[in-house]
């Protein structure tokens, strides 16, 4: 396994996790999702406004993320307001609303990982057929609000909003790069 | 026997949208959430399949699939990958092992449950007793052929039911129809390019939930050797020109309908039965299955009277005649009085019949309501 990261264009970062969002999304909640703000970071630069400022880093969040190991090294985190990720889960799970609030916190928070694991699957799995082979890590949650996470400086950050049908997604990628 | 199916997948929302997918079939699903239970439970339990992801806690899937396949007792257990770990070298590394099927996630629980259904058994769970369907249910009829008058002689002819006949110009139309709804009968033009008819056929064979729907083949009365092959495969044969009244009978017996209201029914306190126009066969047999059953239901829901109606009969002949005297015979012993009701010309030709010459006929319903018990003013001698 090479601890380097090699050099990676952001449009195939894009393509595949526009396509892996969609697709996810599509099969498992029936809904469409839209790109809709990129930003891309270098090192350990200010962590980008999307995440930092506004409602949506105010808000309640449920916070999905997995690794990818191999050729490439890096994270994914999938950011959820609280009320979107209790709705992602109940699509998923057939559940109604109030099912999912008599569930808890613990299925919502499974029913996201998964989320989060098939996502970040298909990614790293068109990654790996680009050339990059890599492996999953096991998937874990962050909950709360007004917090940020930091990648460490030798790392590329990606950060792409999705629009779903009137909710906000946010897909941030954190690349290791050097040694 | 119940087939036992086993998922190891460490998310919980994984296990659950498992069994919902499976819900619909007589199946049990158990459930591990890492390769070392996994491969305890499969020991314990030997399930007919497998469902496994690969990245877990304690025990990754690729370890439990080694373990597996190693295991004289255990490597026979069909295994079909349920991860999100995709790309062409994992893969084709973990298919070496040993897998029936691999399905990358996200996935569809219809897939599931096709891929499934080509590795095991699936059956239909029936939670209550069936329901037995009647002429007047609907049904969804897909009638696949190129030909657009065809599809239209059979609209046309099946236009007094309640079915939907849809169409399909095509093998793959057909099999886009299939994908979002699951037809009650399809019919299909032996004729298509590509034996593209037998190619769809073996394409609803092999899917659990249109195992059981009726694949009518269309083909010309003089091509018997299509018909032949057709027949070996699997379809049933309907020859063109098509008679879509014998069309419309082989449908409703396919789907093993319920036809008595055809014949049997109650009005104003009274249990009637109507005989056909046209006594065939099949006909009276149909009549002869629901007899009893009626009566008894009639018997139960408090009547005393019945009309026997022969009054759409054109012609009389000793299978119909053998049938009414069961039927009067019936009445008799389940304490229903009954009334006849016919034609001037079905009374002409009782006297004909040594069984029937006594009979005495009501001119219409009305007048057999009437005067009911009372002695047919315009009766036979």
């Amino acid at each position: 396994m090479s601890a380097v990261t090699p050099v990676i264009s952001e449009a195939l970062i894009r393509t595949n996790i526009v396509r892996s969002v969609s697709d996810v999304f599509k099969t498992m909640l029936r809904r469409s999702t839209k790109l809709d703000h990129v930003s891309v970071a270098e090192g350990d630069g200010e962590t980008p406004t999307v995440v930092r400022d506004g409602v949506f880093a105010k808000s309640s969040l449920v916070v999905g993320t997995v690794g990818f190991l191999g050729e490439i090294n890096g994270l994914i985190y999938l950011y959820f307001e609280d009320s979107f990720a209790q709705t992602c889960a109940g699509q998923m799970l057939g559940m109604s609303e109030q099912e999912m609030t008599e569930s808890g916190e613990e299925v919502v928070n499974d029913a996201i990982g998964e989320l989060t694991n098939m996502t970040v699957g298909s990614f790293k799995n068109s990654l790996s057929d680009q050339g990059f082979p890599c492996k999953l890590t096991i998937p874990s949650i962050l909950r709360g609000s007004k917090f940020s996470i930091e990648p460490i400086s030798d790392a590329m950050r990606f950060i792409y909003t999705f629009e779903s049908e009137g909710q906000r997604l946010v897909a941030d990628i954190i690349l290791k790069v050097g040694d | 026997m119940r087939i036992k199916i086993l998922t190891v997948d460490d998310s919980k929302t994984v296990r659950i949208i498992v069994r919902k997918a499976f819900k619909a079939y007589d199946c049990e699903i158990l459930e591990a959430a890492n390769g070392v239970e996994g491969l305890a439970l499969a020991a314990k339990t030997m399930p007919d399949l497998i469902l496994l992801d690969v990245t877990m806690p304690v025990m990754d899937g690729v370890e439990m699939l080694t373990k597996l396949k190693s295991d004289p007792q255990l490597k026979g257990i069909p295994v079909m990958m349920l991860t999100a770990e995709g790309g062409r070298d994992n893969v084709l590394k973990i298919a070496k092992i040993g897998v029936r099927d691999y399905i990358v996630k996200p996935f569809e629980e219809d897939v599931l449950i096709e891929k499934a259904g080509r590795i095991i058994e699936l059956t239909q769970l029936q939670e209550a007793p069936p329901k037995v369907r009647s002429l007047t249910d609907p049904a969804n009829i897909l009638c696949v052929d190129d030909k657009p008058a065809i599809i239209q002689q059979i609209q046309a002819g099946l236009k007094h039911t309640p079915w939907k006949v849809v169409s399909a110009a095509n093998q793959s139309e057909a099999i886009d129809y299939c994908s979002k709804m699951t037809p009650d009968v399809v019919i299909v033009s032996l004729s298509l390019p590509e034996e593209a008819a037998f190619a769809l056929y073996r394409h609803i064979r092999s899917h659990a939930k249109m195992k059981m729907v009726p694949v009518f083949g269309l083909v010309v009365k003089t091509e018997t050797a299509l018909q032949q092959q057709a027949q070996t495969a699997g379809l049933l044969v309907v020859t063109k020109p098509i008679d879509c009244v014998d069309l419309e009978a082989r449908i409703v017996k396919s789907l093993h309908l319920d036809t008595s209201a055809r014949y049997f029914g109650s009005e104003d306190g009274y249990f009637t039965l109507k005989m056909p126009e046209n006594c065939s066969p099949a006909a009276l047999a149909e009549i002869a299955t629901a007899l009893k059953p009626k009566l008894t239901e009639a018997v139960d829901a408090g009547h005393s009277r019945a009309l026997i109606n022969l009054s759409a009969m054109t012609s009389l002949h000793m299978g119909a005649i053998k049938q009414i005297v069961q039927v009067m015979q019936l009445c008799h012993d389940t304490g229903l009085n009954y009334a006849l009701i016919g034609n001037l010309h079905l009374q002409d030709e009782c006297k004909g019949f040594e069984d029937t010459r006594s009979w005495q006929f009501f001119q219409s319903v009305e007048d057999a309501k009437t005067n009911f018990g009372k002695t047919p003013s315009l009766a036979t001698a």
